[in-house]
């Protein structure tokens, strides 16, 4: 499009009237720190000793994370009945657990790639631990697909690869989408965290050069590509990054909405219902951001990074869960409010049981940790209170665990005929192997703020007022 | 540094007044009297139901543009400044809106009981049976759900809420303009934190009472957000065509530029992608369970030309818009952006015929064919509803500002620049 | 080690003088020369007068690659390789198949665009000239330099140094190759 100037066009006289009243926008940095400082804050955990709190918290998680492995080492060698599973309850703690850390994960891509999109300057601070958490999430939760097939050795039937059974997978299946929707997931996760790393691996690389640490600056090197701030190349670079958000969007809305499909596409009371897909993105979301949250504010604590994420930061994600949380009761409500207008004897069945039946403690610890614990992020005094929105983090992953559990036990064990009716009891091996998984995510992520840049130091200093070409001072 | 949009033509001089309101009130008077005429004339069932397809039609496009106007508070936005005040306009509909809906209320309710929504007289016959809703068990489970009285209830309920909400962001916004005082952006966004919730409850049971009950035997829990998803599409597709014309007539000349079109045209895209989302999450799930209670509905909506309907809604109104909409150029240049608001803005009417019409069945419960000589109902009652909102909206347009002079956000907004610019 | 010269650099301090110096050395007409930052800087592009980039057709080819691998794959082994019906659905349907071909799609654009973008910026190259000026580690984190290399037509050695010189750079290094 051309950009001639019209020949006497006359300016718009309003325009003479403009006098917007004054409402300055959050400061993303505080304390107008200079690009230098944010260089030497970040890069300064990786180049300084490792602190003491960190071998411990790190014995901890690794202590925790074998918990996991003992648990599926004795699977693999005894069986699958080792997990609570029974008719009718056919699938119990190892699915709930899946769904569970992979929507813990979709925050990070929201983070990441949906708040690009949306010009929200202040990802910055926090969208490369939330990746990081994303693929840490993934792999926890690759382990209960991969694992529950018992004999693991044959997992790889799972993709369409040449065999010598003579049949093909059965892509009818929710279960098989899934692999495909976890492996992309997963895979696109990692290229996108990496590719955002790489000028920050070129950063660090040329410090470690420049202090005379050979080996570490060979290590960041060979990652960091080649990587020289051309700016040809960040605008490849850029394109290619805007590209990835884009398409990391829908990616991950698709993702957990496969998720849904696994429960939606059947016919279960409590499960067969079209909401289904939002509200699993929704949800995904809200527990994300509470991990998010759990994560983000003890670190913040530890590095004194303050002035990096600002309370606006811990506001939004606030906000956030809030919206979300909205979203799920909005739900809740929906699917009652069908399963009465439906008139199906069945589900409606479904819904008094799940409140007033055998899993009626789940259901409600449920309610009060998705519809009532984001409430309290209305009040700015809330959202202020740093230890309070972390045990409000903790609850909202709480509640995310129940909600999963809570739908698929309930429509389990009490589905059309009352002589196939049940009570699931998890066996000491699932509780182990959940559990253990905290410590498998403690440890990667103990691992990542070691020896990676946890900020993007390149995105965060774009953001900052001196960035602008047009910034006041010259 | 703004890129201009070069339009040859025009030289209006900017600010000028806009246009005669009267042509539209005519239009809308004429297209109501002849709905009215034929209601009358020809089949009273299938032009009313022409009337509900355009009052629905037309008010979830409203309701959607309010979601709009809270959205932006919400979110502190600056480039949605831009139409916001035209949003701000166009609610002004919202109660004539209501009042448009009130004949259906009456005709269904009172004078032909049970004409449009069957389950408003226990004797009407249920298509395609002998059975009447009186004996149906279906309708007796959720009777207490729909009766007349709840019904109006909830309708003045709804109206309530958007038309306070809308009173209340249109006052804040005309009042800042006079003396730029913050305390209006802060009542927008508490409201707005309030009323988005509300209003999103409020667009869910209107598009269940109005147009799911049509058919009460059927049922699905992400139909409310459906009709979010559509309505947005319309509200969008109307913004950008008001830009254009507000920028044809001279008043956005220096204002509006490639940038503000470039973002409502990504919108726009992120919107079509939203509602294939849900109408595929419906429709599949419903497919795959393949559950006789369920599919009915679907079954009856690929009988004759209904089925040809239901394929134009994937690939017109999801596949080409799509397509369409991931060039740069088609978003930013006003002839490609004007084509693609008005293709959406006539697929969005094919898109709530599809989900209302269905439901004018024969004796043989099939349901009425999709063209027929009948569907000049549906032109005169869109004109007869459009055409009295449009009214409404170039009456709210002379009584203030063209923009919201005093907004925090406005200086953000006219020098608004693309994050990647080139 | 050749002598032979790869071209000039000088830093600057601030993203205002540095894209006053883009335009500059864009309008004097030189075409082989480069600018390095630590970030993107907003407008630089058409500072330096460099065009959109080619990413997104590499990426659009790779999404289309994925769909029809994975609708593809679908149809030849359900429909025609090994026909089987299962859950009473028909052998294919794009429904069934929709999720997965989705998924693919997304997979292959995400890999067309990370190789296109390597591809199009020549990486991996872990060595460059340029970084073998004294102060290249200030480039990666708040300085900012122009390049000039010296097989651009218009080089000069001593003329494009004065040009650098009056832009406001500060210490004009030769680089070797």
């Amino acid at each position: 499009m051309s950009e001639a100037v019209e020949a006497a066009v006359a300016v718009p006289a309003i325009l003479a009237e403009v006098k917007p009243a004054v409402l300055p926008r959050a400061v993303l940095v505080e304390n107008n720190r200079s690009f230098a400082w944010i260089s030497d804050k970040i890069c300064g955990i990786i180049e300084g000793p490792t602190p003491r709190w960190w071998w411990i918290c790190f014995g901890v998680a690794s202590f925790i994370a074998s918990f996991t492995v003992a648990g599926l080492i004795y699977l693999v060698g005894t069986g699958v009945g080792v997990w609570g599973h029974r008719s009718p309850i056919n699938w119990g703690w190892p699915i709930v657990n899946f769904v569970f850390w992979i929507g813990i994960g979709h925050a990070g891509t929201l983070i990441s790639a949906i708040l690009c999109l949306l010009r929200q300057k202040w990802r910055t601070s926090i969208n490369r631990a939330a990746e990081a958490m994303t693929i840490f999430a993934v792999v926890c939760a690759g382990i209960f697909p991969l694992f529950h097939v018992g004999r693991v050795w044959f997992a790889w039937y799972l993709f369409p690869l040449p065999n010598s059974n003579g049949i093909w997978q059965n892509f009818r299946s929710p279960l098989e989408w899934d692999v495909f929707a976890v492996s992309t997931y997963g895979t696109v996760s990692v290229l996108f965290w990496y590719v955002g790393m790489i000028p920050d691996l070129g950063l660090l690389r040329d410090r470690f050069t420049a202090a005379g640490k050979r080996v570490r600056a060979f290590l960041y090197g060979l990652f960091a590509m080649g990587w020289r701030g051309s700016n040809r190349h960040w605008s490849n670079y850029e394109m290619a990054y805007l590209i990835l958000a884009g398409i990391a969007t829908p990616l991950v809305l698709s993702v957990h909405t496969i998720v849904s499909f696994d429960f939606a596409v059947s016919l279960i009371p409590g499960w067969h219902t079209t909401i289904f897909p939002p509200y699993f993105v929704a949800g995904a979301i809200y527990s994300g951001f509470g991990m998010v949250l759990t994560l983000v504010l003890p670190l913040r604590a530890v590095f004194k990074l303050e002035d990096l994420i600002t309370q606006h930061h811990i506001d939004n994600m606030c906000k956030i869960a809030l919206a979300t949380g909205s979203m799920v009761g909005y739900a809740y409500m929906m699917e009652f409010f069908i399963a009465w207008y439906g008139a199906n004897p069945n589900e409606g069945f479904t819904f008094i049981n799940r409140a007033f039946g055998p899993y009626a403690w789940a259901y409600w610890t449920m309610v009060t940790c998705n519809v009532i614990v984001p409430q309290f992020f209305w009040f700015k005094g809330v959202r202020r209170n740093i230890a309070f929105v972390w045990i409000l983090s903790l609850l909202v992953n709480v509640g995310m665990w129940m909600e999963r559990f809570v739908i698929i036990c309930t429509s389990l064990t009490r589905d059309f005929l009352p002589s196939s009716w049940g009570y699931l009891s998890p066996t000491v091996v699932d509780i182990f192997t959940f559990f253990g998984t905290f410590g498998v995510f403690g440890t990667l992520f103990l691992l990542f703020i070691r020896f990676l840049p946890m900020m993007p130091m390149a995105e965060i200093k774009a953001v900052t007022p001196q960035a602008d070409a047009h910034h006041g001072h010259h | 540094m703004t890129s201009r949009l070069s339009i040859p033509g025009s030289a209006a001089a900017a600010g000028s007044p806009a246009p005669n309101a009267g042509v539209a009130l005519g239009v809308g008077l004429a297209g109501t009297a002849l709905t009215a005429a034929g209601f009358f004339v020809s089949d009273p069932r299938r032009v009313a139901l022409s009337w509900l397809v355009a009052v629905g039609y037309w008010t979830m496009i409203v309701v959607a543009m309010l979601m709009l106007v809270l959205i932006h508070h919400i979110f502190d936005a600056s480039w949605g400044v831009i139409i916001r005040r035209q949003y701000e306009h166009w609610l002004a509909a919202l109660k004539w809106l209501f009042l448009l809906f009130l004949p259906l209320l009456a005709i269904s309710a009172y004078l032909r009981p049970g004409l449009i929504w069957l389950w408003m007289n226990p004797g009407s016959l249920l298509p395609g049976t002998h059975e009447t809703v009186g004996e149906d068990i279906l309708y007796f489970k959720k009777a207490g759900y729909l009766n007349v009285g709840f019904f109006t209830l909830r309708l003045v309920l709804f109206f309530g809420i958007w038309i306070w909400l809308a009173y209340v962001v249109r006052r804040n916004s005309f009042r800042q303009d006079a003396d730029g005082d913050l305390k209006w952006t802060r009542s927008n966004r508490c409201w707005a934190a309030a009323g988005l919730p509300l209003s999103g409850f409020a667009i869910t049971f209107a598009s269940i009472d109005w147009f799911k009950s049509l058919d009460y035997h059927w049922f699905s829990t992400i139909y409310g957000v459906y009709f979010f998803a559509t309505g947005m599409r319309g509200a969008l597709a109307i913004g950008v065509l008001l830009m254009l014309w507000l920028h044809r007539r001279g008043d956005y000349r220096g204002i509006l530029n490639r940038n503000h079109l470039h973002s409502i045209g990504q919108l726009m895209l992120t919107f079509t992608v939203f509602w294939a989302y849900i109408a595929f999450s419906q429709y599949f799930l419903i497919w795959n369970a393949n559950v006789p209670e369920e599919t009915f509905y679907f079954n009856l909506r690929e009988y004759g030309d209904w089925y040809w309907v239901g394929m134009s809604l994937l690939f017109l109104y999801f596949a080409f818009p799509f397509c369409y909409l991931l060039s740069y150029r088609h978003k930013v240049e006003p002839h490609w952006a004007r084509f693609i608001a008005w293709w959406i803005l006539v697929m969005l009417f094919v898109d709530i015929c599809f989900n209302t019409l269905p439901a004018a069945r024969d004796a043989a419960g099939h349901p009425h064919p999709f063209f027929s000589l009948l569907m000049g109902w549906h032109f005169t009652a869109l004109a007869g509803v459009g055409g009295i909102c449009v009214w409404a909206y170039l009456r709210s347009f002379s009584t203030t500002k063209l923009l919201p002079i005093r907004d925090p956000r406005i200086a953000e907004c006219l020098s608004y620049q693309e994050a990647s610019a080139e | 080690m050749s002598e032979k010269s790869y071209g000039l650099i000088a830093m600057f301090d601030t993203p205002a003088d540095i894209m006053q110096a883009a335009e500059a050395v864009r309008d004097a007409g030189y075409k082989s020369w480069d600018v390095i930052t630590p970030f993107p800087i907003h407008g630089m592009d058409r500072a330096m007068g460099v065009r959109r980039s080619l990413v997104p057709r590499i990426s659009l080819a790779g999404g289309i690659i994925g769909f029809v691998t994975g609708m593809g794959l679908i149809w030849w082994s359900g429909a025609w390789n090994f026909k089987l019906v299962v859950g009473g659905k028909p052998l294919f349907s794009p429904l069934f198949a929709f999720p997965i071909s989705y998924e693919l799609t997304i997979l292959f654009t995400a890999f067309a665009t990370i190789l296109g973008m390597f591809l199009l910026n020549r990486l991996p190259m872990h060595y460059h000239a340029v970084m073998k000026q004294a102060h290249f580690q200030r480039a990666m984190d708040d300085r900012f330099f122009v390049v000039i290399e010296a097989r651009d037509p218009r080089y000069d050695r001593a003329a494009t140094e004065a040009l650098l010189a009056r832009l406001g750079g500060r210490e004009i290094e030769e680089l070797e190759d």
